[in-house]
C-alpha cells in the first residue's frame, strides 16, 4: 500500500489521467511564464553570485524537472530566497561567479536536492503546514524590503559599493551622491520603475513586460546618443548559451570538507524552498480543484533540485508570483510549466543578442517591482486584529530585515509553533452545578501543556458528583489519562459518582483501558447539546 | 554524559578544521604557488580563486571573459603567455597603478585597463568596475606582479619604442611583407586560422584598440611576431605592415559609432 503510493508519487505527469486539458490557455501561459522568468533567472544568478547563464538553465531545467514531477499548475525554478542564501552559503569558499565557485554550488544544490528527497521520504511534507499564515505575511514582506534594498544599486548604477548595510548605502551616498550615482542608470532605472507602478493599475498581468520594454528602449536610447563607453550603463552582456549544459557535481575529499561545511546552509536552504513550495500548495488547494499532492510536490522540488546538479543549475523552489500569474491566465495542469521550459529554451536561442543589450537598471527595476508587489497592504491590515497574530509578523519581520533571511525564517518558524502551543493548551472549561453533581465541560486538547488545568479543578470537586463532559475533546495524552486516573484513586467511591462523557470511539477505548476498575462510569454521546 | 554529547561535534570538526588549515598553510610557505599547481588544486581561498579564475578569462576569453567580449580574440594572443612575456604587453604592472589620468580627473585603477581592453581589443562591451570578471584579472594581475617594485615599471613594458626609421610607413611594402611572412597563419584576408587570431575583418579588434595604433602594433610585431621567428623584420618593414592592417576593415570605434553594435546585434539574429 505504501510503496504504491511512493510509485504514484515518483511518477512523471501524464496528460492522459487528467481528463479536460486546455491546450491553448496552458500554452499562452506558458509563454507569459517563459518570458518572465528569463529576466527573473538571470537577476537571480546574480544574487546567487552566479553568471547569468546559469539563471537560463535554472529556468529550463529545475521548472521542467519541478512540473514534470509535480502535480499542480504551481512553477518551480530560480527563487529569490533560495538564490540569496546560496549566495550567502558559498561566497566564503570562493569568489563570486569563478569555476570554483559554480563547483561549490551545483555540489549545494545536489546536497539540497537530496535534503529534500529524505524529506520526502520521510514524509515531512506536513510539518511544514504549521507556519502560520502571520508568520508567512512577515516572510513575503521581508523578502519584498530586502528586494527592494538590493535593486537599488542596480537603479542608481551604484556598483562600487558593493553589499553594504542598507544605512551604511544612504550614509555613503548622502556624502558623495554626485559622484557614485550614474545619472543614465538612474533614469533608465526610474523609468521601469514608474512604468511599472502605472502600467500595474491598468495591465497588471503585463505591467512587468511593458516596464522591462519601456526601460530597454529608454536604455537604447541613452546608449544611441551617449554610447555604452561614455555612459557606463552596465549592460547584462553576452549570455553564453549551451543546448545542453550537463555538468556533474565534483566529488573529492576537498569537495567533500566544503560539502560538510556548507551543511547547515543546505539545510537551511532546503526547508525554506520546501516552506515556500508549501505554502504555495496550500493556497492552490483553497484556491482551486486542482489535484495538488503535496508529498508528491515534494519529491518533484527534491528531484528537480537533485538533477539540477547535472544541468548546470542551481537549486530552487516554487516561485509565488510566477505561480500567481500562472493562475490568473488560467493554467490548471503542470503542462504549463512543461511548455514554459520548452519555451524559454526557443527564446533564449533566438533572442540572445538582443538581451545581451538589456540594461541592468532595467532588472533592477523589475526586481524592485517584485518587491514592491510582495508588500500588500491590505493583507498587513488584515492581521491588526489579532495582538499574537501581529506580533509574530512583526518580530518576523523585523528579524529578516536586520538579521538576514535565514535567521528571520528560523525565527518565524519557531514564532509559529510557540503560537500553536500556546493556543492548543487553553482549555476552555465551563462549570455547572445540576443537582447534586459538578457539570465540568472542556473544550482543548487535552496535552501535558494543557492538564494542569483540569486537575486542579478536579481536586477542588473531589467531595462531589462530578460529570465530566469531554465530548468535544479529540486528542488526549497519555499524562492527561494519568493525572486523571489519579484523582481517582484519591475519591472516596462510596459517596461521589464520578461520569466522563465522551462522543470519539478511540477515546472511549483508551479510557476503558487505562481506567480499568476505576469507580467511573462512561456515557457515550453522539452528540451533545 | 550531556557534556559529552555537546562537545561531540566539536571534536569531530577538529580534523576539519586542522585539515584546512594546513591546507591554507602550504600557500604561505613557499612564495606564491605556481598557476599551474593552483590549477590542480580543488579547495582554494577567495584570493586564489580569484587568481585561478583570472587566469581562465585570459587564456580563454572566449569562454570564460564571453559575457562582455564581442570577437573571438582572447587577451592572451596580445598579452603573450597569459601576459608573462616581456615586450609583449605583460600583464605584470600591478605596481603601476592606481595612476592619475588628466582625462577623467579620477584615478584610474588597474580595473579600468581592463575594461578597456574588453571594449576595444576585445570589441566588447564596458564591463561593470566590480563584475566578477575585472575582479578576478586585477587578481590575476596583482598575482603576476608579485616581486615587482611599486611605481616601477616591469622590464620590458607595454612593446618596445621603435626607433623612427625616417620614412613613413608605406602600406603597399606592408602587403608585401604580409603576404609573404604572415598570410600562411592569419589568412590571405586576415581572418586567422584555428589557433591564430584574426588581424581584420569584423572579428578582430576594433579603431579604438591600442593595437591599432601604428607604432604601438609595429612594436608589437617587431618584437613578437612572425611566431617563432620575433625579431626578423626589419623596423622598417614592422612599421610598413602594421600600417596595412590598420588600413584594413574593423569594427568601428564604440566611442564613435554609436547605435552600431546594436545593429550588429539585430543582423545577427538574422543569420
Ligand atoms: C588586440 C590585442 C589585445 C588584446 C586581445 C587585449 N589587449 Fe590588453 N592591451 C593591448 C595593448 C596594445 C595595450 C597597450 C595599450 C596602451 O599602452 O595604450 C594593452 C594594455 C593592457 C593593459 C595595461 C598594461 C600596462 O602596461 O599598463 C591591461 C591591464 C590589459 N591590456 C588587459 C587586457 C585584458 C584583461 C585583455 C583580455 C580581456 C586584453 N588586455 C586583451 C592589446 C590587447
Ligand atoms: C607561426 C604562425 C604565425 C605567423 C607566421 C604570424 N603570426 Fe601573428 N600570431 C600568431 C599567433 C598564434 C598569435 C596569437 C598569440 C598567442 O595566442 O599566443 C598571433 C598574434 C598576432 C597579433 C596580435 C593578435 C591580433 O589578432 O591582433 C598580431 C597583431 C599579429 N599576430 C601580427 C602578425 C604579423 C603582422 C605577422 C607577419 C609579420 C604575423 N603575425 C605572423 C601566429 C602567427
Amino acid at each position: 500500500m505504501r510503496n504504491l503510493r511512493i510509485l504514484s508519487e515518483i511518477m512523471p505527469w501524464r496528460p492522459l489521467f487528467t481528463g479536460k486539458l486546455n491546450l491553448p490557455t496552458e500554452t499562452f501561459a506558458a509563454l507569459i511564464a517563459a518570458i518572465l522568468v528569463i529576466p527573473q533567472g538571470i537577476t537571480f544568478a546574480y544574487l546567487a553570485g552566479l553568471p547569468p547563464e546559469y539563471g537560463i538553465y535554472s529556468s529550463i531545467f529545475v521548472t521542467l524537472f519541478a512540473s514534470l514531477f509535480g502535480s499542480s499548475s504551481m512553477l518551480g525554478g530560480p527563487n529569490t530566497a533560495v538564490a540569496v542564501l546560496i549566495g550567502v552559503t558559498v561566497v566564503p569558499f570562493s569568489g563570486r561567479g569563478s569555476p570554483l565557485y559554480i563547483d561549490y554550488v551545483i555540489l549545494l544544490s545536489l546536497m539540497v536536492g537530496l535534503i529534500q528527497l529524505f524529506i520526502w521520504l520521510a514524509r515531512g511534507g506536513k510539518y511544514f503546514q504549521y507556519l502560520s499564515p502571520a508568520a508567512i505575511t512577515g516572510i513575503t514582506v521581508g523578502v519584498g524590503i530586502i528586494l527592494i534594498l538590493s535593486s537599488l544599486d542596480g537603479i542608481l548604477g551604484l556598483s562600487p559599493s558593493g553589499t553594504l548595510f542598507f544605512f551604511e548605502k544612504i550614509y555613503v551616498m548622502a556624502g558623495d551622491w554626485h559622484t557614485l550615482i550614474n545619472p543614465y542608470s538612474f533614469t533608465i532605472g526610474i523609468t521601469t520603475v514608474i512604468t511599472g507602478i502605472v502600467a500595474k493599475t491598468r495591465y497588471p498581468r503585463y505591467s512587468i513586460l511593458i516596464a522591462m520594454a519601456v526601460g530597454y528602449i529608454v536604455g537604447l536610447v541613452l546608449m544611441g546618443i551617449f554610447t555604452q563607453v561614455n555612459t557606463e550603463i552596465e549592460l547584462l552582456g553576452h549570455v553564453p548559451f549551451q543546448i545542453l549544459p550537463l555538468s556533474y557535481p565534483k566529488m573529492d575529499l576537498e569537495y567533500l570538507l566544503v560539502g560538510i561545511s556548507m551543511l547547515p546552509n543546505a539545510l537551511t536552504i532546503a526547508l525554506i524552498g520546501l516552506a515556500q513550495s508549501m505554502v504555495i500548495v496550500k493556497n492552490l488547494r483553497s484556491d482551486t480543484d486542482q489535484p495538488v499532492n503535496a508529498d508528491k510536490e515534494v519529491f518533484a522540488q527534491g528531484i528537480a533540485n537533485t538533477l539540477a546538479a547535472f544541468f548546470s543549475s542551481f537549486a530552487g523552489s516554487g516561485s509565488f508570483n510566477r505561480t500567481a500569474v500562472n493562475q490568473s491566465l488560467g493554467s490548471k495542469t503542470p503542462l504549463a510549466g512543461i511548455l514554459s521550459a520548452v519555451m524559454v529554451f526557443l527564446l533564449i536561442l533566438f533572442f540572445a543578442p538582443l538581451l545581451s543589450y538589456v540594461p541592468m537598471a532595467v532588472i533592477a527595476g523589475t526586481l524592485m517591482l517584485v518587491g514592491i508587489g510582495m508588500i500588500k497592504p491590505q493583507e498587513i491590515a488584515r492581521l491588526f486584529s489579532w495582538t499574537g497574530e501581529l506580533s509574530v509578523f512583526f518580530v518576523t519581520l523585523f528579524s529578516i530585515v536586520f538579521l538576514g533571511l535565514q535567521s528571520g525564517l528560523i525565527v518565524a518558524f519557531i514564532l509559529s509553533v510557540i503560537m500553536f502551543v500556546l493556543s492548543a493548551s487553553k482549555l476552555e472549561i465551563t462549570i455547572k452545578h445540576v443537582n447534586e453533581s459538578v457539570q465540568i465541560r472542556v473544550e482543548g486538547h487535552l496535552f501535558y501543556a494543557s492538564i494542569d488545568q483540569l486537575s486542579s479543578l478536579l481536586k477542588r470537586h473531589r467531595h462531589e458528583n462530578v460529570l465530566l463532559d469531554l465530548s468535544v475533546v479529540s486528542y488526549m495524552d497519555l499524562s492527561a489519562t494519568e493525572a486523571i486516573a489519579k484523582d481517582l484513586q484519591k475519591r472516596k467511591p462510596k459517596e461521589t459518582t464520578f461520569v466522563i462523557v465522551l462522543t470519539s470511539q478511540k477515546l472511549l477505548e483508551h479510557f476503558e483501558q487505562r481506567l480499568e476498575g476505576m469507580p467511573v462510569q462512561f456515557i457515550q454521546h453522539l452528540r451533545t447539546q | 554524559m550531556l557534556h559529552n554529547q555537546l562537545t561531540k561535534p566539536g571534536l569531530l570538526f577538529t580534523p576539519l578544521i586542522l585539515a584546512l588549515c594546513l591546507l591554507s598553510f602550504d600557500s604561505f610557505s613557499a612564495g606564491p604557488p605556481t598557476i599551474e599547481t593552483l590549477l590542480e588544486r580543488s579547495y582554494l581561498d577567495d584570493y586564489h580563486s580569484n587568481v585561478v579564475f583570472g587566469y581562465r578569462i585570459v587564456t580563454e576569453t572566449e569562454t570564460y571573459g564571453a559575457r562582455y567580449s564581442g570577437n573571438h580574440l582572447r587577451c592572451t594572443n596580445c598579452h603573450l603567455n597569459a601576459g608573462r612575456k616581456p615586450d609583449a604587453i605583460p600583464l605584470n604592472v600591478a605596481g603601476m597603478y592606481p595612476k592619475w589620468r588628466s582625462k577623467n580627473g579620477r584615478r584610474n585603477g588597474i580595473g579600468l585597463r581592463i575594461r578597456e581592453c574588453f571594449v576595444y581589443s576585445l570589441d566588447g562591451i564596458m564591463p561593470p568596475e566590480d563584475s566578477p570578471e575585472v575582479l578576478a584579472v586585477a587578481a590575476y594581475i596583482s598575482y603576476i606582479s608579485h616581486g615587482e617594485t611599486i611605481g616601477e615599471a616591469p622590464a620590458g613594458r607595454g612593446v618596445p619604442t621603435l626607433p623612427d626609421t625616417g620614412y613613413d610607413p608605406n602600406p603597399a611594402n606592408g602587403k608585401a611583407i604580409y603576404d609573404k611572412n604572415c598570410t600562411h597563419c592569419h589568412g590571405n584576408n586576415g581572418q586567422g586560422i584555428p589557433g591564430v587570431p584574426s588581424l581584420w575583418g569584423m572579428d578582430a579588434y576594433n579603431k579604438g584598440a591600442g593595437m591599432a595604433n601604428t607604432s604601438k602594433a609595429a612594436g608589437f610585431i617587431w618584437a613578437n611576431m612572425p611566431l617563432g621567428q620575433e625579431r626578423s623584420l626589419t623596423h622598417q618593414d614592422a612599421f610598413d605592415v602594421a600600417a596595412y592592417i590598420n588600413m584594413q576593415i574593423r569594427p568601428g570605434d564604440p566611442r564613435k559609432s554609436k547605435l552600431l553594435k546594436l545593429f550588429e546585434a539585430i543582423t545577427g539574429l538574422a543569420d
